[in-house]
């Protein structure tokens, strides 16, 4: 980030520079954040990334409520990727609990998650078409989105908080009948991907897409970059593949990662493109190998709640955007010491200014939705005082005296 | 004194049909999209709650000419439109109105170009920059195209190039192969004089939040709207009459009645689904470079070749 005194002086000596205010609030961002790009005609020379205007203080609230309370918060993190933040925290309970779900749990966790990559990964198709002017492409695009959901509420009963996952299992099981429906939907949708792409191909579409935001392979592992934003740049990871969860590690020969090496927006679209089929072989081979057996302990949640003991564990998952992480301590009375989550957003966008610089106005969009931001899981504190008209940003210094004051006395 | 009759009955037409073309454009658009769509009078509910709504200039804006500007704009294009049905009407046209109706057109354009600059918000600054790109590039091979129309039909007079092709019982796209080209020319640069996907570009709402058009709001901005409606219209109905006068093939339609007219919009409205509505359905907004590159490419040399043919005797 540049200092103040230095960006006055060169205003003054540069007349030719426009600052555009891209946000907090723009169509073409879904969620608040603040791009300042500093331009020249349509040369983007410089961009400044500002964050928390959506802050909502899960991470204080979870401390605050029993291990329950907080499995349902925690899926209020996010209204798209609910079911891997759920998964993430369960998992970590599971572990200092040392509660073993059973196989058909896992199996059922793990074909929600997939569902759920593949709406995302809809929801991200149709923005992208919408930010570069193809409307139809984003209308076809969520209304495939659509039958995914209508699964969802077959499956769980809600479209978005499926609220499946509970300590020690999952809360629905899947009859046979189901189990057709599911096939018969996949069928359908995978017909429309296929249409999907072959548009994305299209001439206009890929004039918009390829050689726009750049992200050198270097420059993504130096920014920790995650998902398939890391993917589109060539950098080799996984999550499902280099930590299997849930039931990947029996999965592992029905899936394979996804690369390209061209690092563009063009790129990491095509890498949820062909995700998104990657996810329909998962989703067919577990409805075909699905064990049997119960899906949740014969204890009640809060009797098992109430066993897990003092505790610290980390658990990872691949969410829909890249690697989701959790660090749980847990307090052994039903509560939590600390709870600490990081999104994938925000490794991914720290990679939006070195992305932007050089490239156009027009670029901005498309280049903000190629990595799918979702900024209510990205937001830090940001303190807006009003009397003296200023906004402060906690730095590391601070937050770690006050780390220091509270978890070391 | 009939002329001055004529073209105040026509004004209030103009502005319903041009609203109505709206409606049609959006249902269409909407029904290629797989959506039910809005009831076609939308727009008329749209201007008239518009039209009750507040009125706010930002402080930043230089307000005179913020305010004047919605005004001029549309009244230039539904001038541009009405001079344009009332002398298809009368049969009767000066030297020289082609142009008034052209300019009529650009000019409004540039108001709510100069509109948006005015604002003081620094995405009025880029719509400005972004339109007039656009307008060096789509108006030149347009006025081309009509200046080879002027050869051929020997005159500037909008009257005279109809009477022409009802003199010929024949199309002016298909009488010559010069005036194919110039007609293709001319459709090519109704998309972009539209502000129409692929080429709206000056008021790309995900990237410059509507460029111009971003501080009107209430009445200014309906009349805005209707400056546009107006003008994606005059502009469908000018490429009818110019090149695909229909009522010319028919014996009996030959001079101007009602049903010669409902022909004549029939057309119109054909026009603008083809020109308008089928391309912002299908394609993805180009970026300015992309779209500037293509009118100095293509619809330039098709204008260019028009001309050329017509010197050959094509």
């Amino acid at each position: 980030m540049a200092n103040k005194s230095d960006d006055v002086k060169e205003i003054k000596v540069d007349y030719t520079r426009l600052r555009v205010p891209f946000g907090p609030v723009h169509p073409a961002l879904k969620e608040p954040i603040s791009l300042k790009v500093t331009v020249r005609k349509e040369e983007i020379l410089d961009v400044d990334i500002g964050l928390g205007h959506v802050h909502r203080g899960i991470e204080a609230l979870a401390e605050n409520r029993n291990l329950v309370q907080t499995l349902y918060l925690v899926e209020r993190i996010c209204g798209i990727c609910s079911h891997s933040h759920t998964t993430c925290f369960t998992q970590a309970l599971e572990e200092i609990g040392r509660i073993r779900p059973s196989e058909r749990a896992l199996y059922l966790r793990t074909l929600i998650f997939e569902l759920e990559r593949m709406h995302s990964h809809l929801f991200l198709l149709g923005i992208v078409a919408y930010e570069i002017g193809f409307d139809t492409l984003f209308m076809f695009a969520w209304y495939v989105r659509e039958s995914v959901l209508d699964l969802f509420e077959e499956m769980t009963g809600n479209r978005v908080h499926h609220s499946m996952n509970t300590i020690g299992g999952v809360r629905w099981d899947l009859t046979p009948n189901l189990v057709e429906k599911v096939n018969d939907s996949l069928k359908k949708i995978e017909k429309s991907l296929k249409y999907i792409h072959e548009v994305f191909q299209d001439k206009t579409v890929e004039k918009r897409l390829c050689e726009v935001g750049v992200l050198s392979c270097n420059e993504a592992k130096e920014l920790c970059v995650v998902g398939p934003t890391a993917r589109g740049s060539g950098v080799n990871m996984d999550v499902r593949r280099d930590h299997p969860y849930a039931a990947y590690s029996e999965l592992k020969e029905n899936f394979s990662v996804v690369l390209r090496q061209s690092a563009d927006a063009y790129a990491r679209i095509e890498v949820r493109i062909l995700e998104l089929f990657e996810s329909i072989n998962l989703i067919r081979t577990i409805l075909e190998e699905l064990p049997n057996g119960p899906i949740s302990k014969e204890e009640s949640i809060l009797k098992l709640m109430r066993k897990i003991p003092e505790g610290e564990t980390i658990s990872m998952v691949e969410a829909p955007r890249g690697e989701l992480l959790y660090f749980v301590k847990t307090n052994g009375k039903e509560g939590l010491w600390r709870l600490k989550v990081r999104t994938p957003t925000i490794p991914n966008v720290l990679s939006l200014k070195p992305m932007l610089i050089g490239c156009e106005i027009a670029d901005i969009p498309v280049a903000a939705a190629s990595i799918d931001p979702c900024m209510a899981c990205a937001n830090r504190i940001t303190v807006v005082d009003q009397d003296k008209r200023e906004t402060r940003v906690t730095d590391l210094e601070n937050l770690r005296r006050r780390g220091r004051k509270q978890w070391m006395p | 004194m009939d002329a001055i009759v004529m073209l105040l009955i026509t004004l209030p037409v103009v502005f319903f049909l041009s609203l109505l073309f709206e409606g049609v454009d959006r249902k269409v658009h909407a029904r290629m999209q797989k959506r039910i769509g809005p009831p076609i009078i939308q727009p008329f509910y749209d201007f008239v709650k518009l039209f009750n709504k507040e009125r706010i200039v930002p402080v930043t804006a230089s307000s005179r000419i913020f305010t004047a500007i919605p005004i001029i704009a549309a009244a230039a294009s539904i001038l541009g439109a009405a001079i344009s049905v009332a002398s298809l009407i009368l049969e009767t046209g000066i030297g020289g109105d082609l142009i008034l109706i052209l300019y009529l057109l650009a000019m409004s354009s540039v108001m709510v170009m100069i509109g948006g600059s005015s604002s003081g918000n620094p995405y009025g600054a880029v719509g400005f920059s972004r339109k007039m790109t656009m307008l060096i590039a789509y108006e030149v091979p347009m006025l081309i195209s009509i200046v080879s129309i002027s050869f051929s039909c020997l005159s500037l007079a909008y009257y005279d190039i109809v009477a022409t092709q009802i003199g010929m019982k024949s199309l002016l796209a298909f009488t010559r192969p010069s005036m194919a080209v110039a007609a293709a020319t001319f459709l090519l640069c109704i998309p972009a004089a539209a502000d129409a996907v692929p080429f709206d570009i000056s008021e790309a709402k995900t990237e410059i939040i509507h460029g111009s058009l971003v501080e009107y709001g209430g009445p200014y901005l309906a009349l805005v709207k209707l400056a546009k409606a107006a003008s994606n219209f005059a502009l469908t109905f000018l490429a009818m009459s110019l090149f695909f006068y229909f009522p010319a093939l028919l014996e009996g339609y030959a001079s101007v009645g009602l049903g010669a007219l409902c022909l004549c919009l029939v057309t119109a409205l054909i026009l603008l689904l083809l020109t308008i509505t089928v391309p912002r359905t299908i394609f993805a907004r180009l970026k300015i470079g992309q779209a500037f590159k293509f009118y100095w490419l293509i619809p330039m040399g098709l204008s260019v070749l028009s001309v050329a043919l017509f010197i050959v005797g094509l």
